[in-house]
C-alpha cells in the first residue's frame, strides 16, 4: 500500500517536471534567437505590416537578416510619405556602463540611418539619438527584457 | 653536558664583548580603528545660537564634535568612543585634560576645543592630544561666518586625519550626482550636491531634462555634466556660485562622458559623429577643439592622469571594451587591460599611482583597481551591479553606485550610492534624500 | 502563449506541493558557533630547548665567523639604490599656482595662528621636536652603515638572538605576544614601501621603559615620508600601554637593552 502511494507520488513529480520544461524551451525557442529578441511582444507599428523597430545582440550592433527585412519595409513606406521626418533612437540593456551604452545606442541607431539610406531615404529625413540605457521599455532584470531593450525604434517626428 | 655548559659560557663572553642589543622583531598588531575620544566642544560664555537660514542651532559644541565623530567613524580609520563615558567636562578638558581619565576608556588619542559664536563670527579652537604619551599633538583655530560651521567640523577631522594616519583627508569636500526618482523605464533625473557626509543637499537642475554623469572641475566651481536639454544630448558647464548653464562647444552631434583636465582649463569628451564616438578636448576660454583619438571603434569614459601627461580611456577597438593609456595628445595608445572579461570607466587616482574601473564578468560586476600599466589588478567589490567609481582627493576611497535587481513592472528597482576604502574594507552605503547615481567627487574645498 | 503560462503554474504548484509533502523534511536549524577566540599559549623555559646540541658548537663556530666578517664589511660606505617606481607620475609644482588665479574663493574659514600655542599645559618637548633632529642626525650617520646592512637581515637576526643573545625562543615569543596585542596599526598606511621602524630601549628590571629612541629618527621629517612619523607614533604607543613590558624574571644583563623592530609590511600586504 505504502509502496503503491510513493509510486504514485514519484510519477506525478516526473511528469510534473517534463511539463516545466517543456514550457521553458517554448518560451526561448519563440522569442529570441542567439541574443537577438524576435517576438513581436514590445513592438509597434508605423503602419500595417511595418514594425517600427528592430534588435540587437548584447554589445552589437549588427543588423539580422530579420532587422534588415524590418528596415526594407519601413523604407518602402518612408518613400511614400515624402514629406515625413523621423528620429531614430538607439538603445541599450542595462547590463553595461553607463557612458559605453551611451556611445552603443548612437551606433545602433546610425546602423539602421544608414541602412534606411542605401534604400533611397534622405538622410535629411533621418535624426538620431541614443538614449543607452537611461529608457528601457522591460523593467525586468531577466535575459528577455534585455533584448528586449537593446532596440533600435524609429518615431515619426510630429 | 659538559659541551653544552661550555657553550653557554663562551655565549656570554661573545655577548659582552660584542654589546649586543637584543632585537626582537614585532610583525604583527591590530587592524582595529584607532579608539579616539572626541569630547563636545566647550561654548564659550557670551556666544549667541547659530542660525541656520530660519532654523536655530543649539548644542553647536556638540553639533561640531558629532560632526567630526561621523566623519572619523565612516572612514573606518577611527573609533570614536561613547560620549556617556568621558568622565571630563569639555571646558577643563581642552585646557588641562587629565590623561588617567581618558586611558580609563582605552582612548589613545583625544580631541578638544572651544567655540565661540557672535553675530557674524564663528570661532573654534582644537587640539589634539596623544592620549597615551600624554601630549598635545595639534593646536589650531579657525574663524568664519556663523552658517559654515560644518566646514570648520570637516577641517578639524582632515587635520586630525593627516596628523594620526600620515595622509591629507578628504572630509572637507563635496560631492555631486544625479538624484533619481519614477519608474525604470522613465526615470526623472536632476542634478545634487552635497558634503560628503550627505549634509546640504542642493538641487542643481530642475529634471525637465535626463542629466547625467557630471563631473567637478579641479577649483570646484564649475561642473560639467550631460544634458539631453531641447532633446539634444550635448556635454554642458554648470556655475555652481550663479547657477549658469551653457553648452559645451557647438558639436553637430551628441557629446557625452565629460570630464576636466587636471589644470581645469579643458573639458576632455567623447563625440559621436555618423555613430563613430572619439575622444576630443575643448579649451574652456580660447573654445579651441582637439580630436585626440581616430578610430573606427568606440573611444570613451577618458580620464587624465594627475599631472595631465596621459590620459586612460575606455575602447572597443580589439573587439570588447578594454582600457588603454594613451599620451595626453593622443601618441602612443596602450591597452593595459588583459584579463577575462569587459572592463569600462577607467579613473586616475589624484595621487597617480592606480587606476579604478569597472569590470564586468559572467554576469558580475566589479570595482577594481590597477596600476597604470595595468599589473596589479585586485578586485575589490562583487555586485549584481555597480559601475563608474570615482576617487576621492587623497587617494583612498573610491565612491560608486549600485542598481538592485527589478521585476518586469520594475519593483524592487532602487540606485544608491556606495563607497569602499582602497584596501576592499569598509565598504558603504551613503544615505541620499532619494536614489542616486553616477557620483563625483570634488578636491578638498579650502586648496 | 497564456495557455502554457497557465499549465506551467499549475504544474509548478502541483510539484512543489508533493515535493513538500512526499520528501522527508531536510530543514536543520542553523548552528550559532560562538566566535573564535585565538589564544596564544606560550610556555616559558629558562633554556631554548634545541634538540640536537652537538650541532650547537658548530653552527656557533660559524656565527661567530660571519660576525668578525661582518664588521670589516660595514665600514664601507652604503650604496643605496632609490627604487625607480614607473607607476609614479608625480605633480608639477604649477598646477597649485594656477588653481589660485582662477578661484574666487568664498567661506574658507580662516586658519588663526600664533594664538593657542601658549594656553596649554602640556608644552613638553616631544620627541619628535625638529630641533633636536640635528643633534640627532650625527647620531644616525653612525649607524647608517651598520642599520643599512641590518635592514634586509632580519631573519638572520632571529637566529643571532636565540643563540648568541638573552632572550630564549619561548621568552621572546611570550614579548612579541604581548606587543602584537598593544600595537594599533595605523590603517592609512601606503602598501609596498618600507614599512620599518627600529625603537632602541632601555628597560628596568620589572619591564618597565627607561629611555626610548628612535633609529633612522633623520626619516621622520623626509618629504614623502610622513606616514614613517605615524608608524613611529603608533609603535611608540603600543610600548608605553604594554608597560610593563612581559620580560623574564631573570637575566636582566641580558635584555636590558632591547631594540624592537616594528614591521607593518607583513600585516598589510593584503
Amino acid at each position: 500500500m505504502v509502496l503503491e502511494t510513493n509510486l504514485r507520488k514519484i510519477l506525478v513529480v516526473i511528469l510534473a517536471s517534463i511539463a516545466l520544461t517543456a514550457c521553458a524551451t517554448q518560451k526561448k525557442a519563440g522569442k529570441m534567437t542567439g541574443d537577438v529578441y524576435t517576438g513581436t511582444d514590445t513592438v509597434e507599428y508605423l503602419a500595417t505590416g511595418v514594425r517600427d523597430r528592430v534588435f540587437f545582440a548584447t554589445n552589437k550592433s549588427t543588423l539580422t537578416t530579420a532587422s534588415r527585412d524590418t528596415l526594407r519595409k519601413q523604407a518602402a513606406w518612408m518613400r511614400k510619405k515624402s514629406s515625413l521626418k523621423f528620429t531614430i533612437e538607439g538603445h541599450a540593456d542595462e547590463r553595461g556602463t553607463r557612458e559605453y551604452n551611451l556611445a552603443l545606442g548612437e551606433r545602433r541607431a546610425n546602423a539602421v540611418k544608414d541602412y534606411l539610406m542605401t534604400y533611397g531615404i534622405s538622410g535629411s529625413r533621418l535624426s538620431v539619438i541614443s538614449y543607452g540605457k537611461e529608457r528601457p521599455v522591460n523593467s525586468g532584470s531577466n535575459p528577455l527584457a534585455w533584448s528586449q531593450n537593446r532596440r533600435s525604434v524609429t518615431v515619426k517626428v510630429d | 653536558m659538559k659541551k653544552l655548559i661550555l657553550t653557554i659560557f663562551c655565549l656570554f663572553l661573545f655577548n659582552s664583548s660584542a654589546k649586543a642589543v637584543v632585537e626582537v622583531d614585532i610583525t604583527r598588531g591590530n587592524l582595529d580603528p584607532l579608539p579616539i575620544a572626541v569630547s563636545p566642544l566647550h561654548v564659550a560664555l557670551g556666544s549667541i545660537d547659530v542660525k541656520e537660514g530660519e532654523k536655530v542651532i543649539k548644542n553647536i559644541g556638540e553639533k561640531i564634535s558629532g560632526v567630526v565623530e561621523i566623519n572619523f567613524k565612516r572612514s573606518g580609520l577611527f573609533n570614536p568612543l561613547k560620549k556617556e563615558s568621558f568622565v571630563q567636562n569639555p571646558d577643563i578638558a581642552h585646557i588641562k585634560p587629565r590623561f588617567e581619565d581618558w586611558r580609563l576608556i582605552k582612548a589613545q588619542a583625544l580631541v578638544t576645543g572651544k567655540v565661540t559664536v557672535t553675530e557674524d563670527k564663528l570661532r573654534v579652537e582644537f587640539r589634539l592630544w596623544d592620549v597615551v604619551a600624554a601630549k598635545e599633538m595639534i593646536a589650531l583655530a579657525f574663524s568664519t561666518t556663523p552658517n559654515n560651521w560644518r566646514r570648520v567640523a570637516h577641517i578639524i577631522s582632515d587635520k586630525v586625519y593627516q596628523r594620526l594616519t600620515g595622509e591629507e583627508g578628504y572630509f572637507d569636500t563635496r560631492i555631486v550626482y544625479v538624484s533619481e526618482t519614477g519608474p525604470k523605464t522613465q526615470r526623472y533625473k536632476k542634478l545634487a550636491i552635497m558634503d560628503q557626509d550627505g549634509a546640504n543637499v542642493k538641487y542643481l537642475t530642475l529634471g525637465n531634462e535626463l542629466v547625467l554623469t557630471p563631473r567637478f572641475s579641479p577649483t570646484n566651481q564649475l561642473v560639467t555634466y550631460l544634458s539631453y536639454f531641447k532633446n539634444l544630448p550635448r556635454v554642458y558647464l554648470l556655475d555652481i556660485e550663479t547657477g549658469v548653464q551653457e553648452v559645451v562647444g557647438d558639436f553637430p552631434g551628441m557629446t557625452f562622458a565629460p570630464r576636466f583636465s587636471p589644470d581645469g582649463k579643458k573639458i576632455i569628451m567623447s563625440f559621436a559623429k555618423d555613430g563613430n564616438s572619439d575622444i576630443y578636448t575643448m579649451n574652456i576660454n580660447t573654445r579651441v577643439v582637439e580630436k585626440i583619438t581616430e578610430h573606427t571603434s568606440i573611444d570613451t569614459s577618458p580620464s587624465f592622469s594627475p599631472d595631465g601627461k596621459y590620459i586612460c580611456f575606455n575602447s572597443d577597438r580589439s573587439g570588447l571594451q578594454q582600457i588603454y593609456v594613451m599620451r595626453s595628445d593622443g601618441s602612443q595608445v596602450k591597452r593595459i587591460t588583459f584579463g577575462k572579461g569587459l572592463y569600462g570607466t577607467p579613473v586616475w587616482s589624484p595621487r597617480g599611482d592606480l587606476i579604478a574601473f569597472t569590470k564586468v564578468h559572467k554576469g558580475k560586476f566589479y570595482i577594481g583597481v590597477m596600476r597604470p600599466d595595468g599589473s596589479g589588478e585586485r578586485l575589490l567589490t562583487e555586485n549584481f551591479y555597480q559601475e563608474a567609481p570615482s576617487w576621492s582627493p587623497n587617494g583612498r576611497v573610491l565612491i560608486f553606485y549600485r542598481e538592485t535587481k527589478s521585476d518586469s513592472e520594475g519593483k524592487g528597482f532602487s540606485a544608491k550610492l556606495w563607497s569602499i576604502d582602497l584596501t576592499g574594507y569598509n565598504e558603504r552605503l551613503i544615505e541620499t534624500e532619494t536614489d542616486g547615481s553616477d557620483p563625483s567627487w570634488s578636491s578638498l574645498l579650502s586648496k | 502563449m497564456t495557455r502554457s503560462i497557465f499549465l506551467s503554474l499549475v504544474f509548478h504548484s502541483a510539484m512543489i506541493i508533493l515535493t513538500a509533502i512526499s520528501l522527508p523534511f531536510m530543514m536543520r536549524t542553523p548552528v550559532d558557533l560562538p566566535p573564535i577566540l585565538s589564544v596564544d599559549l606560550i610556555q616559558i623555559t629558562d633554556k631554548t630547548s634545541i634538540p640536537f646540541a652537538a650541532k650547537a658548537a658548530k653552527t656557533l663556530e660559524k656565527i661567530k665567523k660571519e660576525e668578525e666578517e661582518r664588521v670589516v664589511s660595514e665600514q664601507a660606505p652604503p650604496t643605496e639604490k632609490k627604487k625607480e617606481k614607473p607607476d609614479r607620475i608625480p605633480l608639477p609644482d604649477d598646477l597649485n599656482k594656477e588653481k589660485k588665479e582662477i578661484v574666487k574663493k568664498k567661506q574658507n574659514p580662516k586658519e588663526i595662528k600664533d594664538e593657542i600655542r601658549q594656553a596649554s599645559e602640556f608644552e613638553k618637548e616631544e620627541l619628535f621636536d625638529p630641533n633636536q633632529i640635528a643633534a640627532l642626525i650625527d647620531k644616525s650617520k653612525e649607524d647608517t652603515a651598520q642599520t643599512l646592512k641590518k635592514d634586509n637581515k632580519i631573519t638572520q637576526s632571529n637566529v643571532k638572538t636565540s643563540f648568541a643573545k638573552g632572550l630564549t625562543l619561548s621568552q621572546e615569543d611570550a614579548l612579541k605576544a604581548q606587543i602584537f596585542g598593544c600595537w594599533s596599526l595605523p590603517l592609512g598606511l601606503p602598501y609596498h614601501k618600507n614599512l620599518l621602524v627600529r625603537i632602541k630601549l632601555k628597560l628596568k628590571a620589572d619591564g618597565t621603559v627607561l629611555k626610548s629612541e628612535i633609529l633612522d629618527h633623520a626619516r621622520m621629517n623626509q618629504p614623502g615620508q610622513g606616514f614613517y612619523k605615524v608608524l613611529a607614533e603608533s609603535a611608540l604607543r603600543a610600548i608605553r600601554i604594554c608597560q610593563p613590558l612581559r620580560v623574564p624574571p631573570t637575566g636582566y644583563e641580558k635584555w636590558k637593552d632591547l631594540q624592537l623592530n616594528f614591521d607593518a609590511n607583513e600585516m598589510l600586504k593584503g
